[in-house]
């Protein structure tokens, strides 16, 4: 009798053994492959954009900040005296003025990845740190500043456009 | 800036008093000047200081050779309304002008680009119509400031505008999209419209240069609001929801991402073909299924109306009363629907209904050797027998005689004679009553008393013929010595279960010769206790075993069985019974007296008064007037039970006073006819 039962009580011991060990394994494997599959999900994600949906989305960022410029702009032309117009420094001499962009349709269409575009992204738009000390230069400042920025980023917004465009060939109602 | 505030210096002052010319010279000399001096400042100071002399001259000399003449002023300021660009390509200004002082004002426009101080002229004043600068592809300049100026000139001098800073790019206003198409198309079987639109073709979208989004609206023919639809990018749109049949006005417009709203499109026209509403067939559907159940309602109630009018308004229930004529009621005439409620058999007068009603009878029976003693009493006086055994009422006819106190004084007399009877009578009491009970059941007065007065019968039916012996069966001697009562009336006073008198008279041919040539008399009066015989006794004890032989009585109910007896009823003694007393009849019994025939026992009222109803051929009268001859007190009148009871109707006790042809004039009392069974009813 006590004979059957330790055989018994080690028969089942060694059941136990044998499954732990087969359940470390398949934990094994699963995680190799669960390690393979995610660096293979992450190698066709990265490339499963299309460019055309990037221009999309960064056009429509483009847009939205253009738009808030303007707004911006229009309201301190409100606050503005009009006795500040006159003051206020005229356009070409923005900082960015220096860069060379496209004046025409045809010179912008011709710029595809011109380096003045990477030059504008870049650059840090601060437009110096001379705003003034009083407050109507400041204002004066700010507004030319915004003016400046508002410009700028109509370009940008254009540019990305033009390019998005270029991108959806097989989406024509893009453009 | 400052070059032209320059200018519009020297200009004002030229202008306040200087000549056209003047003005035109200063003008065309400063532009010249301008042309060469934008390029050498220096020069163009001193240049300008010497025109300014030389214009100031002229224009003293002018003003003063033209002193009266009409005022002139120089023209007025204009005003730069506005400058737009239909394709970020090329752009257009127009102005405003202000007023021309009276003198031909020429305009123009002068712009200045944003990193030069040149000046530039509007380079075609035409192509876009009236006070207007077109500036084409070659002169327009994309984020670049614009410095626009207009300047207004007269002969007396020329006024500049406000300048005005554009940049191309934000006055971007495209044309209207071009190409608008609008048709209908289907959906499952819901029509909507589908509108389709180019871009203006001057914009170009192709390449993204301008990037367009349209905008459209929709209304129905007839109506004021619009309904507007933002179409984005897209160059298509969907308009569901029509009303069928109408007619829709359609419009696109566009605008650029940064820019402003293009004018609308021409409206474009569509009109919806009528279609068929799927919910409508739905409801076409329930309607006619409703229409048709109601029709099958409306049968069914056609059919049943008849049932239903009798459910809602049931009819009204008409007269029932028996002879009731309506006709008779509408006519009138009271009286004849009254009479006609008359019917003839109610209420019941005819004693005819009596021989229905009554199925009681009397029996009597008497010993054969009786037969001798008896004889007919002549002096039976006049007893009105009220056989008025009715049946309608316990107030039938009383025997006249019947009265209480009459029957009181009687029965004291009888009571010392009784009790010598008693044991006599008794013991054949018993007898009797063993034969009554043997009989059967067709004496119905039998059956329905005897349960009641069992003892009572005994008691009564020796005292029936207790009396006799006294009295009865005596020949005619002791009738002659009897005092008649005068009241000979059976008075069902003897039947009720008290004291029950109740006998039956049962003539019939198996009783024939029990009864035999039975003319026997019962006497009622108990004024005679001397006639008290022994023989009389033996008269009285009738052999009423002998009754027990009789035959079914059913045979007896016929009247006209051989012989006819006749009972006379003599009087009600105290006891309330009624003595019988055979009538003797010589040459046959009148049968039917004409006038009266007191054969039939009506019946027994409450009063335990048999009533003996008289039959009478002709129509009843009331009182019964009796021609008494023989009875020597006895000038009773018949009187009617109603004596007693006066509720009772009037028996049928009247007599008319014929002839009788017997010599013996029967009184007219009542008798008895043994002929007829009659049962007594009981109450």
């Amino acid at each position: 009798m006590e004979q059957e039962n330790e055989e018994a009580t080690r028969k089942r011991s060694d059941d136990q053994q044998i499954r732990s060990k087969r359940k470390a394994m398949a934990h094994r494997r699963t995680s190799g492959s669960k390690l393979l599959m995610t660096v293979l999900y992450m190698v066709a994600s990265c490339s499963a954009v299309p460019i055309s949906d990037l221009l999309d989305r960064a056009s429509q960022g483009s847009d939205k900040l253009h738009s808030l410029s303007t707004t911006l702009t229009q309201v301190l032309d409100s606050h503005f005296p009009p006795i500040g117009r006159v003051i206020t420094p005229r356009p070409s001499t923005c900082h960015t003025s220096s860069l060379h962009t496209p004046n025409d349709k045809a010179q912008a269409l011709q710029v595809s990845m011109g380096p003045a575009a990477q030059a504008i992204s870049a650059l840090p738009y601060r437009g110096g740190n001379d705003i003034g000390q009083d407050k109507i230069s400041k204002l004066i400042n700010f507004h030319f500043l915004m003016s400046c920025f508002r410009r700028d980023s109509h370009k940008i917004d254009s540019f990305l456009k033009v390019l998005r465009c270029r991108a959806a060939k097989m989406q024509p109602e893009m453009c | 800036m400052l070059w032209f505030s320059s200018l519009t210096g020297q200009s004002t002052l030229v202008g306040a008093g200087g000549g056209v010319t003047a003005a035109k010279v200063r003008r065309g000399e400063t532009e010249n000047s301008c042309h060469n001096c934008c390029r050498q400042p220096r020069l163009c100071g001193a240049m300008m200081r010497k025109g300014v002399e030389a214009v100031l001259l002229l224009s003293l000399l002018f003003f003063t050779s033209h002193a009266k003449a009409t005022r002139y002023s120089p023209p007025g300021k204009p005003a730069l309304t506005r400058c737009r660009s239909p394709e970020k390509e090329t752009f257009t200004c127009w102005w405003e002008p202000g007023s021309d002082g009276g003198l031909p004002t020429t305009y123009a426009l002068y712009y200045r680009k944003e990193n030069s101080e040149t000046v530039y002229e509007c380079p075609d004043y035409h192509t876009a119509g009236e006070n207007s600068c077109f500036f084409n592809k070659n002169d327009t300049s994309i984020w670049v400031n614009y410095n626009i100026t207009v300047v207004a000139t007269n002969a007396l001098g020329s006024t500049f505008s406000d300048p005005v800073d554009i940049d191309v790019v934000y006055i971007v206003k495209p044309n209207p999209p071009e190409k608008v198409t609008v048709s209908v198309m289907e959906d499952k079987g819901w029509p909507f419209l589908r509108v389709s639109w180019e871009p203006p073709h001057k914009a170009d979208t192709r390449s993204g240069w301008i990037t367009l989004i349209y905008e459209l609206r929709v209304k129905l023919e007839g109506e004021d609001e619009w309904e507007m639809h933002l179409a984005g990018q897209q160059k298509m749109f969907n308009i569901f929801s029509l009303r069928s049949g109408g007619t829709y006005h359609v419009q696109v417009r566009c605008k650029p991402d940064h820019g402003f709203w293009s004018e609308w499109s021409s409206t474009s026209y569509i009109k919806v073909p009528d279609y068929f509403h799927r919910e409508k067939s739905v409801w076409i559907l329930i309607t006619v299924f409703s229409a048709f159940i109601f029709l099958i309602l409306t049968w069914l109630l056609h059919m049943n109306s008849h049932s239903l009018k009798h459910c809602i308004l049931p009819p009204v229930p008409g007269p029932k009363i028996k002879g009731f004529d309506k006709q008779l009621l509408k006519n009138g005439k009271s009286e004849d629907v009254f009479s006609a409620l008359v019917v003839s058999d109610f209420p019941p007068t005819t004693s005819s209904n009596y021989e229905d009603l009554l199925v009681e009878y009397l029996e009597v029976y008497i010993p054969e050797e009786q037969e001798l003693t008896l004889e007919e009493s002549k002096d039976l006086h006049d007893s009105c027998l009220k056989s008025e055994g009715s049946t309608s009422d316990n107030d039938s006819g009383r025997g006249s005689c019947d009265s209480h106190t009459l029957l009181m004084d009687k029965r004291e007399a009888k009571e010392g004679e009784r009790q010598t009877d008693q044991e006599e009578s008794q013991t054949e009491a018993q007898r009797q009553q063993k034969d009554w009970d043997e009989e059967e059941l067709t004496y119905t007065h039998e059956d329905m008393v005897s349960p009641d007065m069992s003892s009572g019968r005994v008691k009564t039916w020796p005292s029936v013929f207790s009396p006799l012996p006294q009295y009865t069966l005596s020949p005619l001697v002791q009738r002659s010595s009897l005092e008649m009562a005068k009241q000979h009336c059976l008075s069902d006073s003897l039947f009720p279960p008290s004291s029950t008198s109740s006998y039956l008279i049962q003539p019939g041919n198996s009783t024939k010769e029990a009864l035999g040539p039975s003319h026997w008399d019962f006497s009622l009066s108990n004024k005679q206790p001397q006639l008290l015989h022994p023989e009389s006794q033996a008269h009285s004890n009738i052999n009423i075993s002998s009754i027990g032989h009789k035959q079914t009585p059913v045979s007896l109910l016929t009247p006209a069985l051989g012989r006819t007896e006749y009972v006379e009823v003599q009087r009600v003694n105290e006891e309330d019974m009624v003595l019988l007393q055979p009538i003797v009849c010589g040459e046959g019994c009148p049968q039917m007296r004409q006038a009266e025939d007191y054969s039939k026992v009506r019946g027994v009222d409450s009063d335990n008064m048999l009533l003996l109803q008289r039959e009478v051929a002709k129509e009843e009268v009331d009182m019964c007037p009796y021609d008494d001859q023989e009875a020597d007190g006895s000038t009773e009148g018949c009187y009617t039970s109603s004596d007693i009871n006066t509720n009772q109707k009037p028996p049928a006790c009247s007599y008319t006073a014929t002839p009788v042809q017997d010599n013996r004039t029967l009184p007219a009392s009542g008798y008895v006819d043994t002929a007829t069974m009659f049962t007594l009813p009981t109450y």
